[in-house]
């Protein structure tokens, strides 16, 4: 059986909550004094109130009804969920990236200054020429002075044919390196260091020509020196000693031009060579 | 009891409040052993979700909320099922358990909940519009309606009892 529902009048609605303690101070005074002057308010308020008393007596009742067991024990035994055990750690610093929006403009500024830079040098340089400069790292670790040490090397073998002009043409020697090289020189006279004038080639050290003069020990091991000068190189701007492949060599420049003096490196007094050289040249 | 800490078993809380969800379970399910399953079925789920229970307000809020929600959930049962309503008896003696029952479960539906959170829980309109998901008037006039209901309700008992 279920009653049926009519809904309560406003005056039911305002004093039901006035029951509870919800209604407004104003509603409250207005009520209190309706109950004071009108029966058939006070009726309905005792009929609310004594309506709340049953129903709480009833509920009340319900209460004292046995709870069953099966349910107690289902909750007593029901798992508790496993919680995530947090270890004790060193506390970390705070990750959150959080740029502010001058950052955030900078940033953007950034990557679109780089990324036109980046476009510009793609567009500036062809990729076959620098994939052609990166695929040769043997080529980049190669510099002239191994292109020295290696005409030296091939060239000091041959004892017959060591120079192209012999050092009883000096006068060809000087006009043909000289206007071959672009570099004005002397053959320096280097008989103190016990050292004989052998002739001259003209041969290319990384694409630019190189004079190269050629002597011979005077105390006959045959053991051959040649003094080697081209235009001014641009990464030879301090002296260099250095020895490559048992080959020694001293590399000093001057304003005009750059000279190498090689020998084999067991020659001790190659630098004395070389001092006297660049001061005859 | 209306509060608790979350380092505590959640288990213990609900066992001692069992009767009280019962009672609440009942004025919406109108049958014992429906409510007796929605208890069950809260109650696995409280313990399930103790972890979001903060300790912070009462319990019983956010357990009758769970179960209102997860009655409200199942439509069929929304109905209140008209063999528990016939197992009881009108004629029953006054204070017998299953006449009481019948009294409060004769209640159109949503009144009896609306009652018990106001009128014996002492919940505030606001609070108890929420458990329920009604608005506070909504709350107020069935709350206003059961008032009405059980004083006819109780008016009946007393000219029978006479």
């Amino acid at each position: 059986m279920t009653l049926p529902n009519a809904q309560p009048s406003a005056l039911e609605l305002r004093l039901s909550s006035y029951l509870d303690g919800e209604a407004s101070d104003q509603d409250k005074h207005e009520l209190e004094a309706l109950l004071v002057n009108d029966s058939q308010a006070r009726v309905l308020h005792d009929s609310l109130k004594r309506g709340g008393e049953f129903g709480r007596r009833v509920l009340d009742d319900m209460l004292k009804e046995p709870v069953p067991l099966d349910l107690v024990r289902t909750i007593k035994n029901a798992p508790l969920p496993r919680r995530a055990v947090r270890l004790p750690q060193a506390p970390r610093a705070p990750l959150a990236f959080r740029p502010s929006g001058a950052q955030a403009l900078l940033a953007c500024l950034l990557f679109f200054g780089v990324g036109g830079g980046i476009g510009y040098m793609l567009a500036a340089h062809p990729p076959m020429p620098d994939f052609a400069r990166t695929s040769a790292p043997a080529s980049d670790a190669r510099d002239w002075l191994d292109d020295v040490v290696a005409h030296y090397r091939l060239y000091e073998r041959q004892e017959s044919r060591l120079s192209e002009i012999g050092a009883d043409r000096p006068a060809d020697i000087l006009q043909w390196l000289t206007t071959n090289t672009g570099v004005s020189f002397r053959i320096p006279n280097l008989s103190d260091s016990g050292l004989t004038f052998a002739g001259a080639r003209l041969v290319a050290a990384d694409g630019l020509p190189l004079g190269v003069l050629f002597y011979k020990r005077s105390d006959g091991e045959n053991e051959v020196i040649a003094l080697t000068f081209s235009k001014t190189r641009p990464d030879t701007g301090r002296p260099i000693e250095d020895i490559r492949n048992d080959t020694g060599l001293v590399s000093w420049s001057t304003p005009l031009a750059t000279f190498v003096l090689v020998g084999p490196s067991s020659a001790a007094d190659l630098d004395d060579i070389a001092a006297k050289a660049a001061g005859l040249i | 009891m209306s509060q608790s800490t979350p380092t505590t078993d959640i288990r213990r809380d609900l066992v001692a409040l069992l009767p009280r969800l019962r009672r609440f379970a009942l004025t919406l399910t109108g049958s014992a052993p429906e409510a007796d399953d929605l208890v069950r079925l809260v109650c696995g789920r409280a313990i399930h979700k103790s972890h979001h229970w903060k300790g912070e307000g009462r319990i019983e809020s956010w357990l009758f909320s769970m179960m209102r929600s997860a009655w409200a959930d199942d439509a069929k049962k929304r109905r209140k099922s008209d063999a528990a309503s016939q197992s009881a008896d009108l004629n029953a003696p006054a204070g017998d358990p299953a006449r009481a029952n019948y009294l409060l479960l004769s209640l159109p539906e949503g009144l009896a909940s609306s009652f018990l959170l106001v009128e014996v829980e002492g919940f505030t309109y606001k609070e108890a519009a929420a458990v329920l998901g009604l608005s506070k008037d909504v709350l107020a006039s069935r709350l206003c309606a059961a008032r009405l209901k059980l004083a006819a309700l109780g008016m009946d008992v007393a000219e029978r009892r006479a």
